[in-house]
């Protein structure tokens, strides 16, 4: 009972890292219909901005995450602006830009940081809270937290605000969208910001609980987009259900299937897409290429 | 790329046409002596590559200043192999063409056991970086080690903690890649040796970053030591994650647990008093490795370390074994380089039959993100 529920506190730790990212991914995907490959990248250099502004500045976590989120935002933004001008036109030449992006954020970090990456300190030094023999590091409640609030505003945003309701126009119907006024162009930059913004949060989140180096997007970046196919890609709510799926299924994996963990985890993954190609909230998907 | 190994193979074929022409460059006696530098440049291995070139480097740039072999320069080319075998296999058929008498590297064991019987029907002495079991194993009498293989890191390791220690719980935790799975093997076996049976024994894959599942199932056996069979990052990772489950075991490992990458990702406290075998601890060590890493320092701009610090070793014993045959190559440099007992970085170099030169290695204790000396705390 105590190795069920300790990998559970494992599992949804990184499950909530998985769905910020998850997150990330299918915003983008909604409005533009695309998927943006640069994402993994995204979440690795919010994992520097934020570590290097805590680290070298001393500025408080918090403040360093808000800092990553700007950073990371204009990233997202100068991308967009980039595909601008084939959207509508060319799809796949839309998702190589993205890859392309995704090897010069790689390429930047090395020049700007170095190749071998560093450790960041854990922000929270407090010991684990101990529930008869379950031991909760601190810090992972403080990602839970954070990735909790982080849904919210995102929801408020999408459900409550004319921006965010206009985002959701464009994502069902962008030439009505246009019709009625909305400057389809401002809403895909915006999802784009929302998306690299998520992404700066996952990162600094992860940043304390794994070493940060120019080729940490790699990883998350596959377990995030799986979460979102799993959770059925371009809904909010799929994201956050495949994210936490993901991180429980990889922690119950490592403890029951040793060396074929990894193995395991993604032949149910395929599994459980064969049976539901739409994933567990399958929206009908926007394709607008 | 596809083009580099035509063109090599292309040269390596054309210059091996004309059949017993010239292959004993030994019979030279002027002009430089030509060694090979075999060791990844570019791809994923390409930083240990690099550290293992500039250790080469910087020992055949001291002997060519102080007047080289016999007055005679070492010209030392650097070739990439890709850290991939079959580009290492081409590069040994050009070297052996193109009259090259010696070879340093590589860094990557598979590298190197795909080059040796070719170096070894080339009568190419070489000394490489590689540590796997499976090199000495060769016995290959053109084939020598510049560090100990990883029998020897995890036999000193067992023989520290059951012997000295008196452990009798523990558990082992270790990956499934290349490195991980060859130190598992070897652990396990000198614990079989003095009859102690791990009371844990999780798998993990290299990309795997949490262990809450296996730590916790360590935890409930109450282990007096935790074995860590993982790279730097890995390593500091389980550490980390073993301290925040209040697992009390101290961590024992080889060689990547005496990194600072270790001691920062598992966090300067957690990483305090973890059990590192290694024959090159830190850059302080001993006096002359005091030196060494200052020289270093001055050339490089970096810090030196293990890899850097093996090569060095490996260098400086091939240019030896040259003094002694004035530059002539074959099996009488072989035997040269077997003959050479050199006080080195990483402990007293004595070549056996397998072609193995550091027969133990030492135990540290990271102090304050540190490794030092076991018997100096």
């Amino acid at each position: 009972m105590q190795v069920f529920l300790q990998t559970l506190i494992g599992g949804i730790t990184f499950g909530a890292v998985y769905a910020l990212v998850a997150m990330g991914f299918s915003i983008v995907y909604r409005t533009m219909g695309l998927v943006n490959f640069a994402h993994g990248s995204v979440v690795m250099i919010g994992a520097y901005a934020a570590s290097t502004f805590y680290m070298a500045t001393r500025l408080p976590f918090a403040v360093a995450m808000v800092v990553a989120i700007v950073v990371t935002g204009l990233i997202g933004l100068v991308i967009e602006r980039f595909l601008r001008p084939l959207e509508n036109k060319d799809f796949t030449l839309m998702l190589i830009g993205t890859i392309g992006f995704g090897a010069v954020l790689e390429a930047l970090a090395i020049l700007i940081w170095g190749a071998t990456g560093h450790a960041v300190p854990n922000p929270v030094a407090t010991e684990p809270i101990n529930l008869g023999g379950v031991r909760i590091p601190t810090y992972s409640l403080l990602v839970i937290g954070v990735a909790a609030v982080a849904t919210t505003m995102l929801a408020l945003f999408l459900r409550r605000t004319k921006l965010g309701a206009a985002m959701q126009a464009v994502a069902m119907d962008h030439e009505a969208a246009t019709a009625c006024g909305i400057h389809v162009g401002r809403s895909n930059a915006l999802s784009f910001g929302i998306g690299a913004g998520l992404a700066a949060v996952a990162g600094s989140l992860i940043g304390p609980m794994l070493y940060v180096n120019p080729t940490m997007g790699g990883t998350l970046g596959i377990k995030g987009f799986a979460a979102a196919m799993l959770g059925g890609f371009g809904s909010m709510p799929g994201a956050i259900v495949g994210g936490m799926a993901f991180g429980l299924l990889d922690a119950f994996a490592a403890g029951n299937f040793q060396a074929y963990s990894e193995l395991v985890t993604f032949v149910v993954f395929a599994l459980a897409v064969m049976i539901r190609p739409t994933g567990i909230f399958g929206e009908a998907t926007v394709n607008r290429a | 790329m596809k083009l580099t190994i035509v063109a090599v193979t292309l040269v390596a074929l054309t210059a091996c046409a004309p059949p017993g022409e010239d292959s004993g460059s030994g019979q030279k006696t002027e002009g430089p002596i030509k060694v090979a530098n075999i060791n990844a440049q570019s791809g994923q291995l390409s930083s240990l590559g690099k550290w293992e070139n500039k250790g080469v480097k910087l020992a055949v740039d001291e002997a060519n200043k102080a007047g080289g072999v016999n007055g005679r320069q070492v010209q030392l080319d650097l070739f990439d192999d890709q850290g991939d075998p079959t580009v290492g296999t081409n590069l040994a058929r050009k070297i052996s063409a193109d009259g090259y008498v010696a070879m340093l590297g590589t860094a990557e064991s598979a590298v190197t056991l795909a080059m040796a019987p070719i170096l070894k029907t080339a009568k190419i002495p070489n000394i490489t970086s590689g540590q796997s079991p499976k090199l000495a194993d060769l016995k290959s009498p053109f084939l020598f080690l510049n560090a100990p293989t990883s029998v020897t890191f995890d036999e000193t390791l067992a023989k520290y903690l059951v012997d000295e220690k008196a452990s009798k719980k523990i558990a082992l935790i270790s990956n499934n890649g290349a490195y991980g799975s060859g130190e598992h093997d070897a652990f396990l076996k000198s614990l079989k040796q003095r009859n102690v049976t791990p009371v844990a024994d999780e798998v993990v894959t290299p990309e795997q970053k949490d262990f809450n599942s296996n730590l916790a199932k360590i935890r409930q056996q109450n282990p007096e030591v935790l074995f860590i069979g993982a790279e730097e990052v890995q390593s500091g990772l389980i550490a980390k994650q073993a301290r925040e489950l209040g697992l009390k075991a101290v961590f024992a490992g080889g060689a990547p647990m005496g990194t600072d990458v270790y001691a920062t990702t598992a966090g300067l406290a957690n990483a305090e008093g973890s059990v590192v075998s290694s024959p090159y601890l830190s850059n302080e060590a001993s006096p002359a490795i005091k030196e060494f890493a200052a020289k270093y320092k001055a050339v490089y701009g970096e810090e030196a370390r293990l890899h850097v610090a093996k090569a060095y070793d490996g260098a400086s014993i091939m240019i030896e074994a040259l003094k002694q045959t004035g530059g002539e190559g074959g099996q009488k440099l072989a035997d040269a380089i077997r003959g050479v007992k050199r006080d080195g970085l990483l402990g007293q170099y004595n070549y056996d039959e397998s072609g193995v030169g550091i027969h133990e290695t030492k135990i540290g204790l990271v102090k304050e993100g540190k490794a030092v000396p076991a018997a100096a705390s």
